[in-house]
């Protein structure tokens, strides 16, 4: 569908573990940044206007 | 634990209920040398108060539940393991918080001397503190290292990756509770945790490094040596001195252990009445069994004060709810400040006039605590005046405050739906404090967020359901026999369902517990009470064919010798108890001496003579338990067979008698009666799994061959009687299983909600359970469990009425395809087919079994289910809102 | 495009995921500020409708998280 598979995260995390979901949150973040702006897939703003 | 440090001003843990802040009165500076106070000047709310004593305060009760726990031994006194010199030794509960993700390493193992380096090779040593009268004065097991020392062998390979080297030094496993089995067989053959059978000499240091050398004779006789990087302490559990004290101030009577001492019948019971005991004080215990017992203690505690339930209550005045259908929403954003925690990184004030600016907002404003008790009613009367119709506050998180907002919003008159937060601090201020600006946009998305979603949000209604004040109880065991008697003291109607023609389940073939009372003494004052109850109707003879309806009204159809019977009851505790394997092993029906424990505990009762005849008798341990189709210990069977070893012995002490076990599991004091049965002169051989023993008939001789490790050669015994201990199996509990809709674990017994802090109910709500249906157990922990069922019902019973949640899925038939895809995805059953009416065949979901999860929501090809409060067009709001950027 | 950071969507389980980040917070760890977290009752809930969504309107990465 042309999302790069990036852009989509899964992961599974128990109440209890902090930790884990600190270094995902940034894991997933620096896999997006990595993947840069997201211009392939999005709504053309004029179509919102 | 002085594994890291902590400031003057601290929380005790981060899970701590309430989370507030106290001043260590050892490290203040104000409090110590008079200076300083600058936590006093800088707290905004004023809640410094240096001048806080100690108050004694008198309070009224009518019964005492002591819940005082233990304290972990010290093993300074150890002085060859050399805790207090080495760093590498450490206790288990220091390694515990060292694995803890949320402890002072985060969660990373390494070592405590100067070079702090991973480690790569950790030894346990088992039974420190426990079962020793030479280095300390506990001859009892502390019943949970076994179990902590495998657990934590197995993180600690997780965490530090498989190359770790763990090694558990013990002289028994004990893993006799629920899973436990299962956990060690994995940790050994999966994990590769090696399991050494040895009991340490010493630990040196390795020249002028940190490393320890670790001295230990084998089974077979033979000396080793071996270098650690980290040896862990399994330290057991004391009574502390200070519950010494209270104990003897309140004429408590004390077991050797210097545990509470109580009965097997009312095993939360102290010696004096009115005072009952729970949890590591009553005998060294795990989670579940501390649990349970706490259940227990409330219930009897309960009991006593039955009749003044409820005298001391108050109820609330309702506010008339307002009808905010057809209205445009108007809403009020609430962001709270915190004091600092969230006003010291996000611009609050500058979010409150962002808020302000949103679509359908009236009003927005900025609070010093949202949660305090005057800008609760403060946010009540900006409600009324603004004529509010949908609240949101920026705060903390939803998990814990919600239902607080929610009843403000009651108070106000709103229904507690139209209410929305935005996770600013626990989700922002608290994660991004170096990064204020961008904390600050996050803050101003999350109310927009929290706005667009409130703007969709609905009253909901959440049904009322009368709950029927009785309960059933199928199975009339002790366990059974138990959970009705309490709940008749609370005063229920209950029916007690046995299939047999009599009550009183295996315990009718028990000839004394652990304490050395006496069962069937026991058994008739437990039946005779029972049948004695007129709130208790017993229904002998009958099994259950048919059980309709949920939590609060199920009505179960009873069949008997009479015909059938429907009762109605708001409760169900299932009691189904357990039953004895049948051994095909060691020859038995082949001679009548060789008997199975029941057997042999039924000659006892029926006072044979010929008993104290015998010259020899042979015990063997783990007949069906603990074998690769049955991999649980059957929990109950050491206890037994050491107890009537002494039995024999008592009888004619002259005559030989031989256990031959596994790993002998006399867990807490029953570890006494093993001791007893030593000195008796009873003699333990230990066999495996790869090497059991061998029974054959020759000329009329009855002969077992065994291996003995430790003289490392095979014993021949003849037997006058070989007893086979053989496992507790649980009872054919399917259908059961199915009419309530609860589940059942590999081997045949219920599986409870929660392996630790729900261990006598179900997920299904409404149904509870107890006694060996759980888990094999002793009679004690069968009846605790029973009082600790009944308690957890009457908890429900108690309320009288019950209101469903308002976030439930619901079908609009007219969507419907009749796919039946919710019908069978739901894991609470919620979902079912209309029977008749215009919509007939096509799906319902009934609101009190919907846990309001979605699964259905999303797996619906049509798009008829719709999940309240959580609604799709209320998540693209959400969703949505994203787009414009701040 | 030099001062763009990314915009992330978390869906995260109201049981699991959703505690972890709340305990995060009660630890004050640190992690970085682009995530914008919308709770749901479970991951059952999930739909690929809500991701789709959420990338259409310009999400540059979504997070699913039970």
């Amino acid at each position: 569908m042309g999302i790069e598979p990036g852009r989509l995260q899964f992961s599974w995390i128990s109440s209890a573990e902090s930790t884990k979901f600190v270094t995902v949150a940034a894991q997933v973040t620096e896999a997006v940044r990595a993947l840069g702006p997201n211009t392939r897939f999005i709504k053309p703003l004029a179509e919102v206007a | 634990m002085g594994l890291s440090k902590r400031k003057a001003a601290y929380v005790e843990y981060p899970q701590a209920v309430p989370l507030k802040y106290a001043i260590d009165p050892e490290e203040c500076i104000f409090l110590q040398k008079g200076k300083c106070g600058a936590c006093k000047k800088i707290c905004p709310t004023g809640a410094v108060d240096f001048d806080q004593k100690p108050v004694t305060s008198t309070v009224r009760v009518g019964a005492v539940v002591l819940a005082p726990g233990f304290v972990p031994f010290d093993p300074a006194r150890y002085d060859n393991y050399q805790y207090a010199k080495l760093p590498n030794v450490m206790t288990a509960m220091e390694f515990e918080r060292m694995l803890s993700a949320s402890g002072p390493t985060q969660g990373h193992v390494k070592r405590l001397s100067k070079d702090g380096r991973d480690p790569k090779k950790i030894a346990w040593f088992q039974c420190v503190g426990s079962r020793d009268l030479n280095r300390c004065d506990n001859a009892y097991c502390s019943a949970v290292c076994c179990m902590y020392a495998v657990k934590e062998a197995v993180i600690a390979k997780e965490h530090v990756g498989p190359g770790l080297d763990c090694a558990v030094f013990f002289m028994d496993m004990r893993t006799h509770g629920k899973e436990f089995e299962r956990f060690y067989d994995d940790a050994r053959e999966r994990h590769g945790v090696r399991f050494i059978r040895s009991r340490v000499h010493s630990v040196t240091p390795v020249g002028t490094t940190d490393d320890l050398e670790v001295r230990y004779i084998a089974e077979d006789g033979s000396l080793h040596t071996e270098v650690f990087d980290l040896v862990v302490l399994s330290i057991g559990m004391e009574v502390s001195p200070g519950v010494l004290d209270l104990a003897r101030r309140l004429g408590l009577e004390l077991t050797p252990g210097r545990f509470c001492r109580t009965a097997s019948l009312t095993p939360v019971a102290s010696s004096r009445a009115g005072i009952y005991v729970c949890g590591a004080f009553q005998g060294p215990k795990d989670i579940p069994q501390s649990v349970i017992d706490a259940s227990a203690a409330a219930m009897a505690a309960g009991e006593v004060l039955a009749p003044a339930r409820g005298t001391r209550t108050r109820t609330k005045e309702k506010v008339p709810e307002v009808n905010v259908a057809n209205e445009r929403p108007r809403i009020g954003v609430f962001v709270c400040r915190c004091g600092t925690n969230i006003a010291g990184v996000v611009d609050v004030p500058a979010v409150a006039e962002y808020a302000k600016s949103l679509p359908y907002v009236e009003f927005a404003t900025d609070n010093l605590y949202s949660c305090s008790q005057d800008t609760q009613e403060t946010i009540s009367k900006i409600i009324r005046e603004k004529n509010l119709n949908r609240v949101v506050v920026a705060a903390c998180t939803p998990k814990t405050h919600e239902p607080l907002f929610q009843e403000t919003l009651v108070n106000a008159g709103l229904n507690k739906y139209l209410f929305e937060m935005a996770n600013i601090r626990n989700q922002d201020s608290w994660v991004h404090k170096n990064a204020p600006e961008l904390a600050t946009r996050k803050a101003k998305d999350l109310v927009r967020m929290a706005v667009e979603k409130a703007a969709l949000l609905s009253p909901l209604r959440e049904a009322e359901l009368e709950i029927h004040q009785s309960a059933l109880v199928v199975g009339g065991g002790l366990a059974g026999m138990a959970a009705a008697r309490s709940l008749a003291r609370q005063g229920y109607a209950v029916h007690l369902v046995e299939k047999e023609d009599r009550l009183g389940g295996q315990a009718r073939n028990l000839y004394r517990t652990a304490r050395g009372e006496p069962v069937p003494e026991l058994l008739s004052s437990m039946i005779a009470e029972v049948e004695a109850d007129p709130r208790i109707q017993v229904h002998r003879g009958a099994s259950i064919c048919r059980v309709e309806g949920f939590v609060g009204n199920f009505k179960t159809t009873l069949e008997g010798a009479g015909g059938s019977q429907v009762i109605e009851h708001g409760v169900a505790i299932l009691a189904t108890g357990g039953r004895p394997y049948r051994p095909s092993e060691y020859g038995y029906g082949t001679d009548p001496r060789i008997l199975t424990s029941l057997e042999l505990d039924r000659r006892i009762l029926e006072g044979d003579p010929a008993l104290g005849r015998l010259a020899s008798a042979v015990f063997i341990q783990c007949v069906g338990s603990r074998e690769p189709e049955r991999p649980y210990c059957s929990r109950v069977c050491c206890t037994h067979s050491v107890d009537n070893a002494i039995h024999l012995k008592e009888m004619n002490p002259e005559m030989n008698v031989f256990v031959l076990y596994r790993d002998l599991r006399t867990y807490g004091e029953r570890e006494l009666l093993y001791k007893k049965a030593r000195e008796l002169g009873v003699i333990f051989v230990r066999f495996s799994r790869e090497r059991k023993p061998e029974v054959r008939l020759e000329g009329g001789r009855l002969l077992v061959r065994v291996f003995d490790p430790i003289l490392g050669r095979e014993l021949e015994l003849e037997a006058d009687l070989l007893t086979l201990a053989t496992a507790i199996l649980p009872q054919e509990n399917e259908a059961l299983a199915q009419f309530f809709k609860v589940p059942l674990n590999a081997d045949g017994f219920f599986v409870e909600r929660h392996a630790k802090l729900g261990p006598s109910e179900f997920a299904t709500d409404g149904v509870f359970l107890c006694g060996l249906a759980h888990y094999p157990k002793p009679i004690d922990e069968a009846i605790a469990q029973g009082q600790a069922a009944a308690s957890r019902a009457v908890t429900l019973l108690a309320r009288k009425t019950l209101y469903t949640s308002g976030t439930v899925a619901e079908v609009d038939p007219r969507m419907c395809s009749r796919c039946g895809v919710c019908v069978s995805i739901c894991p609470y059953s919620a979902p079912s087919w209309i029977e008749k009416g215009p919509f007939a065949e096509r799906a319902q979901i009934n609101p009190v079994l919907c846990k309001g999860c979605g699964l259905c929501v999303a797996s619906c090809r049509s798009g008829a289910i719709h999940l309240k409060g959580f609604d799709n067009d209320q998540i693209f709001a959400q969703i949505f809102s994203l787009r414009e950027a701040v | 495009m030099s001062d763009w950071e990314p915009k992330i969507v978390a869906f995260l389980c109201n049981w699991c995921s959703y505690g972890a980040a709340d305990l995060a917070g009660v630890g004050r760890m640190e992690y970085p500020p682009h995530i914008r977290v919308i709770r749901i009752p479970c991951t059952g809930r999930m739909s690929p409708n809500f991701f789709l969504a959420a990338l259409r309107e310009g999400a540059d990465g979504v997070w699913v998280s039970g």
